[in-house]
């Protein structure tokens, strides 16, 4: 077993990660339901990888994500930031030890748990009763249904914690205080870097992480997620130049990501160069920390091919992180896969890999390209001989600015399918999946070099605290339905109760677009002689050769990728 | 709490709404934090939005805590956490200084002055102030042995205003001993090689100085001892685990067995790298009853560990990276950073190497070291918030002997500084001044009171009472400050009551550098950016 810790920077980050650890959740307790669909029993996911066992001082066992969140002070809604287990004893005003003189105290407006949250609340009231009464009667009886629950998270949705089922260990959530910005000023890399003062933060992030990494007997890996639309991806950099150099040998898989609309900045020319420049410095700042780096957020994804059988609202991060952690999590299923007992069956899954053995496929072959595009089929169709909804089709890019249809024969790629389902609604054997794609191949026109393919039985399952996201041709099993696509009704946790999905990451060309823009931005806005964001970058700290630097970098990126000119002239 | 004082989304306001605006955000974020100062403040216990709590009488802490808004407030309170961060206290000071330079420029502004005029007395009267203060100092002679006692009295006046006083007193003696402990004659002391440590426990609010080192971790191995004597430490940062991957794809190597043979050749890499670390343990610890620890910054696999352990080693892996450099200040040796350096040399010595647990809490001590130069504070307290607050105490009181050695100076604190100030401004420099730039030398003069008045106010004194009789003996040439329980004029050299030299600096001249920032707005000046280090 190989580790994997988590970090999640920012505010998207931190929704796109919510739903990431509620599958997991979800997942853990449909394992252990005696009742449930075997195909989530069968024990092929070592849940170890992501999570720890830990004590509480109560001497509760607890197990909890390996998990650094960072995000603005206040962020955190009704959660306390020592997370849910781990309770220290209610705290009272007169029990101030250290002083002897007079204490004030001032009461933040108290958030109030919504409904789903209250209703997990009274679950492990209920819980923790039924175990003291030693199995007497269930407590009292909920005045509210489900559908109640949905509604309310559709409508209410403010935090990140909102939706969130999990229990978090006290050393996991991180409040970065004294900011004092909202969030909506902490837009850009410059602001980022001057409130946020690695000395006065640093030492407690690194020994949060420290916390995670120390009991790890043998690390793969960094999942790292963050909110690269604004000051945070300073922050992160930050963190990452520091990490780096702590954990030199361990890889750091990046996704940056970012809601939708955060491109889309006001419209003055002036803060299209801001904009701009902030994206060219926010990559290349992040890229130069990471093995592999995964730009990841639509300015639009609601219309966008990726949500064909979805109904997303755009203006919720609730409901298009709920994508984003849904592809996440697809692609992290082969870096846990491995029997957790030798006695299960070894058929429900293929295509084992870990962290490492991903970004040396993607990046470390031929050429070096270390920017990967992620693809998603959510969820992914049926997979019938004919293919009138083929599963490669469906796969469909949640980065923005790629190219379409780009033939690279250099192309690698790193598919996963889970809980797929074969014709006549049976779920396809792992075999049938390996046998369907390889067909798919063959009859595709466009071949990467070289795919990795990984597959498992097991679907995503859809938590309750799921958006309503899903259109109506979904059916109960993911399975799409044949009928009429209309705009009439979302479908969400309720109706749907897992889903297939297939997620790629592919190292491909098709990204050019997306690094020349960079690029071509740094340099006109910012290094070139009389760049307008020259005094811009220069009070965000940047001086005239790291700028030069950061060019030079992008400039590999690209020549990589670029075809070889036919004609070199000069 | 929050701090909205004004919409702070008015975009440009007129010249003088807009120095109202700034006037009344510095006066609402003195009224924050003037409870704080002093011994007779008020601790406040912030309860957050879920249920957290922080508890805090300093005002760096508070400020940070805080919510804040409006632009301005914001402006004076990145210069409270710069006063925090270049001297390590006065932090509520300059916030109620600069509210009151602010407070007083507000009288003058009503009767139509020009903020002009007040900000160039300001200039003339921080310059006097400055000239002032390097007469006024207590200076301190450090050389190779410091005056201890005066050192306990610094450590003691700040330690009383965040701790009650028994408390207090009993961490003077500690954090005194810590400093002391890392000071290395004509070097910068460098606070970090002093850890500060906690344990959470129940019943007990008590702490102690560990000579040597506190680690929060412990051996990941069964079968190593849990407590040892006699042990040399090995402190080093070099990589003991396996880290290539290994892929099932079948893709980067050509047959399974040449893969095989890959995996194994790495596998031996590091087992000889573990073999040359049991090879020094064996000669070293030949014949002698002493033990061996390896303190690695870098990890170490489980194999290793089993070849570690099976030799009788203790190993922890994963250290701070700071340790590395205190346990060798502690300890003696040096770090190591490739197993081809090892030499007995390197080693250092520790008489007692012992771990304990606390729920999943593992503690590693390294104590009874020989002529250490690095020490570990270690707190126990009953919850998170006592915690904290206790460190920050600490921090403080650390950064106050620190800053005495350093500045080899004192000065006299319960507002005597204050009061002689603004006596030799108004007494002998604003006569010196021409024409109404008198009256900023004024403003500034009485705004330095703010500190004796707002002491009293603390202390449920009367301030007129207070102020009268404590400028009557300054005029009658006598140095003194407030008695907090009664009111009375005292000596404050008698009493041991001494405050930085360079604290009050920085709060001399960053409070006026604002203040006239402030004053001298023509439009709303939005969220300070480049603000954080002003001089
Ligand atoms: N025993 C005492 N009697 C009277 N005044 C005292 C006494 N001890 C300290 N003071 C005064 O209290 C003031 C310091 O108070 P305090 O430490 O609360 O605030 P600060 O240093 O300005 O800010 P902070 O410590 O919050 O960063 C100094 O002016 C000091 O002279
Ligand atoms: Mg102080």
């Amino acid at each position: 077993m190989k580790e994997i810790v988590t970090i999640q920077v920012g505010d998207y980050a931190n929704f796109i990660g919510s739903h990431f650890w509620n599958f997991q959740d979800e997942l853990m307790g449909l394992a252990s339901d005696p009742h449930g669909d075997p195909v989530f029993n069968s024990q092929d996911l070592n849940m170890d990888v992501l999570y720890r066992t830990g004590e509480t001082q109560q001497g509760i066992l607890s197990y909890t994500p390996r998990l650094v969140s960072i995000n603005m002070k206040g962020s955190l809604g009704s959660m306390s930031s020592h997370g849910t287990l781990y309770n220290n004893d209610a705290p009272i005003a007169s029990d101030v030890v250290t002083w002897a003189g007079q204490v004030s105290t001032h009461v933040s407006e108290h958030h109030k748990r919504n409904l789903f949250l209250q209703s997990l609340y009274e679950e492990d009231q209920n819980l923790n009763m039924a175990n003291e009464a030693n199995g007497g009667s269930t407590g009292s009886q909920r005045e509210y249904q489900d559908k109640d629950i949905v509604d309310s998270l559709e409508n209410g949705v403010q935090f990140w914690t909102d939706y969130s089922k999990v229990h978090y260990h006290p050393q996991s959530l991180y409040e970065l205080s004294g900011v004092w910005m909202d969030l909506e000023e902490f837009d850009n890399y410059g602001i980022g870097r001057d409130s946020f003062a690695w000395t006065s933060h640093g030492e407690e992030i690194s020994d949060r992480l420290r916390f995670f990494v120390e009991e790890c007997d043998h690390m793969q890996g960094i999942q790292f997620i963050v909110d690269d639309s604004g000051g945070f991806s300073a922050v992160a950099a930050e963190f990452l130049e520091n990490l780096v150099d702590d954990y030199t040998n361990t890889p750091v898989m990046l996704y940056a990501t970012r809601g939708p609309g955060s491109n889309a900045r006001l419209q003055s020319k002036k803060h299209t160069i801001f904009g701009d420049l902030h994206d060219a410095i926010s990559f290349a700042r992040l890229s130069s920390y990471s093995k592999l780096i995964v730009p990841i957020g639509l300015p639009i994804l609601s219309t966008s091919k990726a949500s064909k059988f979805l109904r997303i609202n755009d203006e919720k991060p609730y409901h298009s992180s709920a994508v984003y952690g849904s592809a996440l999590h697809s692609i992290s299923l082969p870096f846990r896969m491995g029997p957790v007992r030798p006695t299960s069956n070894a058929c429900s899954f293929s295509g084992a890999v870990d962290v490492n053995g991903v970004i040396e496929m993607l990046s470390g072959q031929g050429r070096q390209n270390m920017v990967s595009i992620l693809d998603v089929a959510m969820p992914a169709p049926t997979l019938t001989g004919d293919n009138e909804q083929s599963l490669l089709e469906n796969l469909q890019p949640l980065t923005p600015q790629i190219e379409e249809d780009v033939e690279d024969l250099q192309a690698v790629e790193y598919l996963t399918v889970h809980g797929a389902l074969a014709s006549a609604g049976h779920r396809a054997s792992v075999s049938e999946v390996k046998d369907m794609i390889h067909a798919a191949f063959e009859r595709s026109n466009m071949r990467p070099m070289f795919c990795h393919l990984s597959a498992t039985l097991c679907p995503l399952p859809i938590p309750l605290p799921f958006p309503s996201i899903f259109g109506n041709l979904v059916g109960q099993r993911g399975e799409l339905i044949n009928g009429q696509l209309t705009d009439a009704s979302r479908k969400g946790s309720l109706d749907v109760h897992s889903i297939p999905m297939a997620a790629r990451l592919r190292s491909n060309s098709a990204i050019l677009p997306f690094l020349e823009t960079r690029l071509r931005n740094l340099h006109q806005f910012g290094i070139e002689r009389g760049a307008l964001g020259a005094p811009l970058l220069s009070s965000w700290g940047f001086g005239k050769e790291e700028l030069v630097e950061m060019e030079e970098m992008l400039s590999k990126m690209v020549i990589a990728l670029s075809p070889p000119q036919l004609s070199d002239s000069d | 709490m929050s701090l909205r004082v004004l919409n702070p989304n008015a975009e440009v306001l007129n010249k003088s709404a807009a120095l109202h605006m700034n006037i009344n955000a510095a006066k609402g974020l003195q009224d924050v934090l003037k409870t704080n100062l002093g011994p007779k403040g008020t601790i406040k216990m912030l309860v957050g939005g879920a249920g957290d709590i922080k508890l805090t009488k300093d005002g760096n802490t508070l400020l940070k805590e805080m919510q804040i808004q409006n632009p301005t407030a914001v402006m004076i309170a990145r210069t409270a956490v710069a006063q925090d961060d270049i001297s390590g206290d006065g932090t509520t000071s300059t916030v109620i200084f600069i509210g009151e330079l602010m407070k007083q420029s507000e009288r003058y502004i009503d009767e139509g002055m020009h903020p002009r005029v007040l900000v160039d007395g300001f200039e003339i009267a921080k310059r006097a102030t400055l000239q002032f203060l390097e007469k006024f100092k207590t200076p301190v002679v450090m050389g190779d042995e410091p005056d201890k006692e005066i050192l306990r009295m610094v450590a003691r006046t700040t330690l009383r205003t965040k701790l009650y006083e028994a408390l207090a007193d009993q961490l003077t003696d500690i954090v005194v001993n810590s400093v002391l402990c890392i000071r290395k004659p004509e070097e910068s002391i460098d606070l970090f090689m002093v850890e500060i440590m906690h344990m959470r426990h129940k019943f007990d609010v008590d702490t102690r100085l560990v000579e040597g080192l506190v680690l929060d971790h412990g051996s990941r191995h069964p079968d190593m001892k849990r407590r040892a004597e006699n042990c040399y430490i090995l402190t080093c940062n070099v990589s003991l685990e396996y880290d290539k991957s290994e892929i099932n794809a079948g893709f980067f190597y050509s047959n399974a067995e040449q893969r095989e043979a890959m995996v194994a050749a790495e596998r031996r890499q590091v087992d000889e790298k573990v073999k040359k670390i049991i090879e020094l343990k064996n000669k070293v610890c030949s014949g002698e009853d002493s033990n061996f620890v390896v303190i690695n910054q870098k990890g170490i696999d489980p194999p290793s560990l089993d070849l570690l352990a099976r030799a009788g080693i203790i190993a922890l892996r994963r250290a701070k990276r700071r340790n590395m450099e205190r346990l060798v200040l502690a300890c003696g040796g040096e770090a190591v950073n490739s197993v081809d350096d090892l030499t007995p040399e390197c080693l250092g010595w520790a008489g007692l190497v012992y771990e304990h647990v606390l729920g999943e809490e593992k503690y590693t001590f390294v104590e009874n070291v020989k002529n250490p130069h690095s020490c570990t504070i270690l707190i126990k307290g009953p919850n998170d918030h006592t915690i904290a607050q206790i460190k920050d105490a600490i921090r403080d009181g650390l950064r106050a002997v620190k800053n005495t050695i350093e500045d080899e100076s004192v000065v006299l604190g319960a507002g005597a500084f204050e009061v002689a100030a603004r006596q030799y401004l108004v007494n002998e420099v604003k006569k010196t001044v021409q024409g109404r730039t008198q009256l900023g030398v004024e403003a500034f003069a009485d705004a330095l009171l703010v500190v004796p008045k707002t002491l009293a106010d603390n202390s449920g004194l009367d301030t007129q009472d207070v102020l009268i009789a404590l400028t009557g003996e300054h005029d009658r040439g006598n140095v003194v400050g407030l008695n907090q329980h009664t009111g009375e004029p005292i000596d404050p050299q008698m009493e041991g009551i001494f405050d930085n030299y360079s604290v009050k600096r920085q709060i001399i001249n960053s409070g006026p550098v604002i203040a006239s920032q402030l004053l001298l707005v023509d439009e709303v000046i939005r969220a300070g950016r480049n603000m954080r280090k002003p001089t």
